[in-house]
């Protein structure tokens, strides 16, 4: 009965309100609005910046289905009937292929160097995973000067009767699908093999003795014991590398193998965009297939370790196969580090004698320091907002947010670009073919770099300490600035030193949005080694992997 | 490790301060800057000329590095640029000057309406019939096709003579075989342009079938054919005659021979091509554009135009000046017999030409 009377007692209130302003309409808007943030929106402030951010990162998938939609059904049919079946073999069959080859030696450097006593562990750790900081498109070009046509390799065979007399004339083409093979395995390898280590490292030696003490030989218990723990470690290695092939643009162009970027980047050097971005549609859907497939195999394999219980697993001695091993592990850092390094050094060295480190030059890598030291800013900036909504104010909207922002991440450069052009030449003609424009396009492929080392110091910081501050009287956006960022700035930094280094390297971008007299040196190697021009590219293609150099350590220990 | 995140601190604040040394000057140098339009802006700041360039770079970077000692006037260069970048950049236009190979890509322009006539100071040391009736764009060397051969392989007597030879499905079986570019390059476009103009389309078009199936290689650019010949891995190659010039430089694989298609009697002539530059309507730097045409039509520049390329310059008597090693090769145009068309008409040939090509199996780009 009371509660019947104060409900009448409310009737004419609410009523009166709710013709001027139908406040059922807005509390339930508000209802839901609260739903979907759990009780906790963010200030606008956060909202409007985490928003601006997932629609910069939008812009190339969205130009490039809409551009694709309006393709013709014409030009569609063409393409699906004379050049897509072609492409999906050719890009697949290199994925395939690289992806095994990177797991098999990825993995058992990995076995050797952690499991082994082979001499110098501590030391192969490190130099195994150098060919990090070799740009794919590099050690292509240093593949080219030693097998090429009219390569060291050629010199020396047709120098050398015995070869000539009993295998004919050289033949090894470098221009081909093993050339690209080898040259994609032997840079690539280290997703694989850094993620292995560090699985094998916490390893619990308890399994692996009960398994010993069931009677199971070395071989059984890495097959049947190891192994499984590997998987989810090897699955993440080879989508990593998966994603890398199918979007690398610069070794498979050096190398004149022809993969859905490199056909992307011909169609859109024609001028053919629409065509271009019909082929960049497979490749999207392509893509978005292996990240299924990850997060499919990622649900459904699940190995648990004890912590409790956890020693630190055996070194198996090597015995008779030591040499054999070492010989394993040397050949793959000759041919992988060792012997691009080289090719790179002596060509550098004639090229200073020739002044390569003239004027142009510096120009060049100041051009290359510029923009990337500006895109690292950007993301740093960036990245805030959209990590701290995403931790503190999880929900559907900065789900999305942030998948938006990984979606760059896992898009091919050349697409990137191709989306940019049409936007900034249409749309934002004050920017187009200016230095921003790349900052920009840069931000759209390496933001999540700098999310993820920001994310891991955010997820150090307690929320406690957040709303400490916001019960203090702060909005959202002014706790982020004075209380978190400078809690989390090493990650901040970490992140864009991550953004400075891939910028440098970054190749199909810089070169299909450089504009006038704006050449970077990833540009200037592409160009010089297409000439042949080798004494110039060398000088430009060691600076990009001295400098790639500086963050390795973080990169490492990450894993 | 909290030396190494020092270390990366370090590092971040350097980058920091950079960019914003960055952004502050990356708007002056890269935003094009309103064209200077007071005489007073002109004579304090000579500004600078955005340049698309589709010739090889290290043929035009050494012009553009002469224009900026000689006038103050810094130079903007995209190399590698295409005409149809010209194209799409319409509505916003970039460009101040296109330079390219082929005069057919400048008639191109010239007809979407994307150059602009001008009247230069000393244009009339050009032939008219090498420039647009209101010189929008001018050709200042020349170049003509035909074979480089490797002595080594084959002499000059079992060498094809004629564009028509190539019809033989004998030269498949040659050994090494030889090389072609792929059907969007300049030089193959306004050779089949020619063709056109003599023969007809269908006869073009069993032509370009025949090569592409009779060649044993289809590459990129003309550069890695000669290299190829040179080397031996091709008999002969169907290149620009200034390739030839090229490779007679190089310090090996230098032994080569060229010849220039169709001189004999009844022949229709070598397929000539020119290399110029056009003036792009409503570039930002109009002022600069033109001072530029009349530096560049002074003759030791039309001299240093042909400069590293070693093509023959249009006006032979302003002497551009060839290595010793290729000197005694150097054909005077004058003494060529050339096609019929003429070199200003390959324009209204270029985007059908284009499409031929593409129609008759030959890609326009290296798939």
């Amino acid at each position: 009965m009371k509660n019947n009377n104060m409900s009448q007692l409310n009737i004419k209130q609410n009523s009166e309100v709710g013709e001027e302003t139908s406040p059922t309409i807005l509390l339930f808007l508000r209802r839901i609005w609260l739903n979907i943030w759990h009780g906790n929106p963010p200030g606008p402030v956060l909202l409007l910046f985490g928003l601006t951010v997932a629609i910069i990162m939008s812009i190339p998938i969205i130009y490039v289905i809409w551009r694709s939609l309006f393709a013709g059904a014409e030009r569609w049919m063409r393409l699906l009937d004379e050049r897509i079946p072609r492409l999906l073999w050719n890009t697949l069959s290199l994925t395939a292929a690289v992806t095994v080859c990177t797991v098999i030696v990825g993995v058992s450097l990995a076995w050797i160097v952690i499991r082994t006593d082979i001499p110098g562990r501590n030391i192969w750790r490190w130099l195994l995973a150098l060919p990090l900081v070799i740009p794919p498109y590099v050690g292509a070009v240093t593949y080219i000067i030693v097998f090429g046509r009219s390569g060291w390799a050629r010199d020396f065979w047709r120098d050398t009767p015995w070869l000539v007399n009993s295998f004919g004339d050289y033949r090894v083409n470098i221009f081909s699908f093993w050339g690209i093979f080898f040259v994609l395995s032997m840079f690539t390898y280290p997703y694989v093999y850094l993620i292995a280590s560090a699985a094998l490292r916490k390893m619990n030696r308890n399994f692996e003795e009960a398994a010993r003490s069931l009677g199971m030989s070395s071989s059984q218990i890495f097959w049947k014991v190891n192994l499984p723990f590997l998987r989810p470690a090897i699955g993440a290695g080879a989508i990593l590398v998966s994603l890398y092939v199918l979007s690398d643009f610069g070794a498979v162009a050096m190398l004149r193998y022809v993969t859905f970027t490199a056909a992307i980047y011909f169609q859109r050097a024609s001028f053919d965009t629409a065509s271009a971005a019909v082929l960049s549609l497979v490749l999207i859907a392509l893509t978005v297939v292996i990240l299924w497939i990850e997060s499919g195999t990622r649900k459904k394999n699940k190995y648990y370790q004890t912590a409790n219980s956890y020693r630190e697993p055996s070194i198996l001695q090597l015995g008779k196969w030591k040499p054999l091993a070492l010989l394993y592990v040397s050949a793959i850092f000759f041919v992988s580090v060792f012997l691009p390094v080289s090719v790179l050094v002596y060509w550098s060295n004639i090229g200073i004698r020739m002044g390569a480190l003239n004027e142009r030059f510096f120009g060049f890598a100041l051009n290359s320091l510029r923009i990337s030291g500006f895109a690292a800013l950007l993301c740093m900036l960036l990245a805030m907002p959209v990590i701290y909504l995403k931790n503190r104010y999880p929900s559907v909207i900065s789900g999305i947010i942030d998948r938006l922002a990984y979606g760059g991440y896992a898009l091919p450069g050349v697409i990137v670009a191709l989306g940019f052009i049409f936007i900034f030449n249409n749309h934002i003609p004050a920017l187009y073919r200016t230095f921003y424009m790349i900052a920009i396009a840069f931000v759209v492929r390496f933001l999540p770099q700098s999310m993820q080392a920001g994310e891991a110091s955010l997820s150090l910081i307690s929320p406690r300490i957040d709303e400490a501050a916001r019960s203090l009287g702060y909005p959202p956006w002014k706790v982020m600035l004075k209380v978190i960022l400078p809690n989390m700035l090493p990650g901040v930094l970490a992140g864009g030193a991550l953004v400075f280094v891939s910028s440098i390297k970054e190749l199909p971008v810089s070169l299909m949005l450089r504009p006038p007299g704006f050449d970077t040196l990833a540009v200037r190697v592409y160009f010089e080694a297409h000439e042949a021009i080798y004494h110039l590219a060398a000088p430009a293609a060691l600076l990009i992997i001295i400098v790639s150099i500086i963050p390795l350590r973080y990169m490492l220990s990450k894993y | 490790m909290i030396k190494s995140k020092k270390s990366i601190i370090v590092l971040l604040v350097a980058i920091l301060s950079l960019s914003l040394y960055a952004t502050g000057c990356g708007k002056k140098a890269n935003t094009p800057a309103a064209p200077p339009k007071g005489s007073e802006n002109v004579n304090t700041d000579p500004g600078q000329l955005v340049v698309y360039s589709s010739r090889n770079e290290r043929f035009t970077q050494e012009l553009l590095d002469k224009f900026s000692a000689d006038t103050g006037i810094k130079v903007l260069p995209l190399h590698g640029a295409k005409e149809l970048q010209i194209v799409e950049e319409a509505r916003n236009v970039q460009a101040d000057i296109f330079i390219s190979n082929d005069l057919g890509a400048l008639g191109y322009l010239h007809l979407e309406g994307l150059l602009q006539g001008a009247n230069p100071k000393g244009i009339e040391t050009i032939p008219a019939n090498f420039r647009s009736d209101d010189n929008a764009y001018i050709a200042i060397s020349l170049r003509a096709r035909g074979f480089i051969y490797n002595k080594d392989l084959i002499t000059e007597k079992e060498m094809p003579r004629s564009a028509e030879d190539l019809f033989d499905p004998k030269w498949a079986q040659l050994k090494n075989g030889y090389a072609i570019t792929r059907g969007g390059n300049g030089g193959m476009i306004g050779h089949v342009s020619a063709l056109r103009y003599e023969w007809g389309d269908a006869k073009t078009a069993e032509w370009i079938d025949a090569i592409r199936k009779n060649s044993a290689g289809i590459y990129q650019g003309h550069s890695e054919i000669r290299k190829a010949v040179g080397a031996g891995e091709h008999t002969f190659g169907l290149v620009n005659n200034y390739y030839f010039h090229q490779q007679l430089l190089e310090p090996t694989n230098n032994n080569v021979g060229f010849i220039y298609l169709d001189q004999g009697q009844g022949q229709m002539g070598a397929v000539a091509n020119a290399a110029g530059v056009g003036l792009v309507k409503g570039g930002p730097n109009g002022a600069n554009a033109i001072a530029f045409l009349e530096w560049l039509l002074l003759p030791e520049n039309q001299a240093a135009f042909v400069g590293a390329s070693l093509e023959l310059l249009i006006n032979s008597q302003f002497g551009a000046v060839y290595p010793p090693a290729v000197q005694p090769h150097i054909i005077d145009f004058k003494d060529l017999k050339l096609q019929n068309m003429p070199i200003k008409e390959l324009g209204n040939y270029f985007q059908d030409t284009r499409a031929l090509i593409e129609a008759s199996g030959l890609d326009l780009d290296l798939k």
